[in-house]
């Protein structure tokens, strides 16, 4: 039976083999054929954009050329593809770039089937960028979509391949506002050159290493400062927020401040902004690293003495932690239960923590109360070490004078066994 | 004494006192090692009797466990102590029963007929790995509860029995409160009442069959020799008492100079720390599982060594029967080297696996 039923399947599988590969055949055609040519050409400028779409997130949701360039991809015929006729715009540029992306991005419904959670206002955020006014006023240097996102392999920003990419962000940006080339000519508002050092500075930061060494992707970069589709310079007013974006405890402290109304540059004026180098004690007070003593000068100066004052509760809450760690530690090694002046010790260190960020609100008073509470928490630490330290000269005497009972005792029975013996 | 002679009224005490005065001990050049019996006996004493007082005050579940030995250990007068002494005196008393076990065993002591006596002795320190094993948990801290999940999953290794086995003493598929409450079962009333039994079948015995003497001691009394012996009381027993003084003044040294640490309480969800092991009486066989090759002869490697600590355990327990020349009072180097190479397998692992880890 098997046997006479496989010239039949045959037969079956052949027929529709021959009526099924012209019509994948005529498909194929409709739909490839700028990549059939593309990818033949010789020069590289025209077939490498083939090579690079395979894997774009646009191919992998059936996108193809002629859904940003126009033209017939039915057509072997170069003239006749290419036809102006037949809807063919070439490669966009400048403006035209920003309207082909637009034109699907933009548009809300049409986005809903793809992406139903992504933004659509980037062309809108993009023409309120400096990136945006330049190009309406015919500066064709500037960055578009494509020199962000790529233009033949755009990945999904969480894939770490795109170039915008959380950690390839300032490799994107300085790709044009690192080179000295590239940003001749461009001046701020005052008229002054717009520097090309961002990027190293900001690779020096501790927002870089928190970002690339670290792996904390909550770590910023140039966008998250700048804006990405709307990227501009913070303005004089915005710094605190922008950096209260993160900071907000610092933020709400400093605006209370008296340096809250008088920094012109708020947070910038003491920690810089691309080049936020990791925070330290000795940027308060008035010793010659710090940073108030640059304008705090005068020893009679109010801010000299707080600046001396805050700097002291600082110190000495640090000290105080080192100091009840250490006799901890000691306990600690001697064998003694330490658990709860562990927990003490981290809750005096919150404190410490907190009295950092206190300092923002420049008041010694304020500060002072935080550091208090602080001490108060190490006496505590400091009383049950102590008290264990006597503890455990206690229980060191005590076995000294056990100790010495057995002693007495063995001494007794070996005493009575060797006249146990000699009696024998 | 008046009081003895109101009792003796009473109770009639006159057998006690024939015996008393009629029980000797043989004395020999190797009878030093008939003490390493009544030490381990008096450590198991001070087992029990710190085991009551830390029941006192702790709380078999796996929210309260670490917090009622924390609580023992500063707040409850001499908590510390009692806790300490009963850490300390649990690996010297698995120590003496080792040195024990390992000196009746090159004396040849277990040859006939106190071969049932070996027997029970072999089952007493399997019982008392076990109380190791199930008190280690206890306290619920870091390393114990991570030790305890690798040495459950070595016994999930048994072959065809291992998985059930392993579920039987986690009390689930994982380490868990469910653990702890059949752990603390084990230690405190299992293990108790099953080593009480024995303990009271070995020293029945030894009593009926009284002290063993080495071979050489033995042809030397069959050759006319003149058989020596100290009375048991109170010569002997004065002598133990007085070995006993010694271990308690080592142990009242170890704890207070050297007090057991509690560690950081378990978390199940915790990364693994680093440094883990079990106690060092299993640090030997965990070596061992730990270095051989995924797999051996067709068998998974792990498998493999739990079947020959298997086998192992069973060959010790049947050393008497196996030793044909020494049950017929010849030398057996034979079993004589066997030993020697255990007893250096086992110290060289120990140190090995201490390194290691």
């Amino acid at each position: 039976m098997k046997g006479s039923l496989w010239p039949v399947v045959l037969a079956v599988a052949v027929a529709g083999g021959a009526v099924a590969l012209p019509a994948l055949a005529a498909a194929q055609s409709r739909t490839d054929q700028c990549v059939t040519c593309h990818a033949s050409l010789p020069e590289s400028r025209l077939a490498a954009p083939v090579r690079a779409f395979s894997g774009d997130v646009h191919q992998e949701r059936s996108f193809v050329c002629v859904d940003c360039h126009g033209g017939d991809p039915t057509s072997p015929d170069r003239a006749q593809a290419h036809s102006t006729g037949r809807g063919y715009r070439g490669k966009p540029a400048g403006p035209q770039v920003i309207a082909t992306c637009a034109r699907c991005h933009s548009d809300a419904t049409f986005m809903h089937k793809f992406a139903p959670s992504q933004r659509v206002d980037q062309a809108i955020e993009y023409a309120t960028s400096v990136h945006g006014k330049r190009q309406a006023a015919g500066d064709t240097r500037v960055a578009t979509c494509v020199s962000c996102h790529g233009a033949h392999g755009v990945r999904q920003v969480r894939d770490p391949r795109s170039p915008a990419y959380a950690t390839n962000v300032a490799g994107t940006c300085g790709a044009c506002h690192s080179s000295p080339d590239h940003m001749k000519g461009y001046t701020r508002a005052d008229g002054s050159a717009i520097p090309t050092t961002q990027r190293a500075e900001y690779e020096r930061s501790v927002h870089h290493s928190a970002l690339v060494t670290q792996n904390d992707m909550s770590a910023p970069t140039c966008n998250d400062c700048h804006g990405n589709h709307g990227a501009a310079p913070p303005g004089v007013g915005s710094l605190t927020t922008v950096c209260g974006t993160c900071h907000a405890v610092f933020q709400a402290k400093f605006a209370s401040s008296v340096h809250g109304q008088i920094f012109e540059k708020a947070c910038i004026e003491c920690h810089g902004n691309h080049a936020v180098t990791e925070p330290s004690d000795s940027l308060l007070g008035t010793s010659k690293a710090s940073i108030c003593a640059s304008c705090h000068e005068d020893k009679d100066d109010p801010g000299f003495v707080g600046a001396t004052r805050m700097r002291g509760a600082v110190d000495r809450l640090v000290n105080e932690i080192n100091a009840s760690s250490a006799l901890i530690d000691r306990v600690r090694n001697a064998g003694m239960e330490v658990g709860d002046q562990d927990l003490a010790l981290n809750e005096a260190r919150s404190k410490l923590v907190l009295a950092r960020t206190e300092v923002h609100a420049f008041d010694p008073e304020a500060l002072d109360k935080v550091v208090s509470e602080g001490t108060g928490i190490l006496g505590g630490v400091n009383r049950a070490g102590a008290e264990a330290l006597d503890e455990l000269a206690y229980r060191r005497r005590g076995l000294f004078v056990s100790l010495a009972l057995i002693l007495l005792v063995v001494t007794a029975l070996g005493l009575k066994i060797r006249n146990l013996d000699r009696m024998r | 004494m008046p009081i003895l002679d109101w009792i003796d009224q009473r109770l009639d005490l006159a057998d006690l006192r024939r015996f008393t005065a009629e029980k000797s001990v043989p004395v020999h050049a190797q009878k030093i090692w008939y003490y390493l019996g009544g030490v381990t006996l008096f450590l198991f004493a001070v087992q029990v009797a710190s085991g009551i007082l830390l029941l006192l005050y702790y709380r078999p579940s796996a929210s309260e466990a670490y917090e009622s030995v924390q609580f023992i250990v500063t707040q409850v007068e001499f908590g510390w102590l009692v806790r300490n002494v009963h850490s300390w005196s649990a690996n010297l008393l698995i120590l003496a029963a080792f040195a024990h076990l390992f000196s009746v065993y090159f004396l040849k002591s277990y040859r006939k007929p106190r071969e049932l006596t070996w027997v029970s002795g072999a089952l007493l320190l399997f019982l008392m790995l076990g109380f190791g094993f199930s008190g280690y948990l206890l306290p619920w801290n870091e390393l114990a509860f991570f030790a305890t999940k690798v040495g459950t999953g070595i016994a999930g290794a048994v072959p065809v029995i291992g998985p059930g086995l392993m579920r039987f003493l986690r009390g689930g598929e994982d380490v868990t409160g469910a653990t702890l409450s059949r752990f603390y079962a084990l230690h405190v009333a299992i293990l108790p009442a099953a080593t009480t039994a024995l303990v009271v079948l070995h020293l029945l015995f030894v009593q009926r069959q009284g002290m063993s003497v080495p071979i050489k001691e033995a042809d030397r009394l069959r050759a006319g020799g003149r058989a020596r012996h100290m009375p048991f009381f109170p010569d002997y027993v004065l002598r133990d008492v007085l070995v006993w003084y010694v271990a308690l003044a080592m142990l009242a040294g170890l704890a207070a100079f050297y007090p057991w640490e509690l560690g950081r309480k378990a978390d199940p969800f915790a990364a693994v720390p680093a440094g883990i092991r079990p106690e060092w009486y299993f640090l030997a066989a965990f070596h061992t599982l730990k270095i051989l090759p995924s797999h051996v002869l067709g068998m998974e490697g792990e498998q493999l060594g739990v079947l020959a600590f298997g086998l192992a355990a069973i060959l010790l327990v049947a050393v008497p029967f196996l030793d044909r020349r020494a049950s017929r009072d010849e030398p057996s180097r034979a079993f004589t080297a066997l030993g020697l190479a255990a007893l250096v397998y086992l110290i060289a692992f120990t140190i090995i696996g201490y390194l290691a880890s």
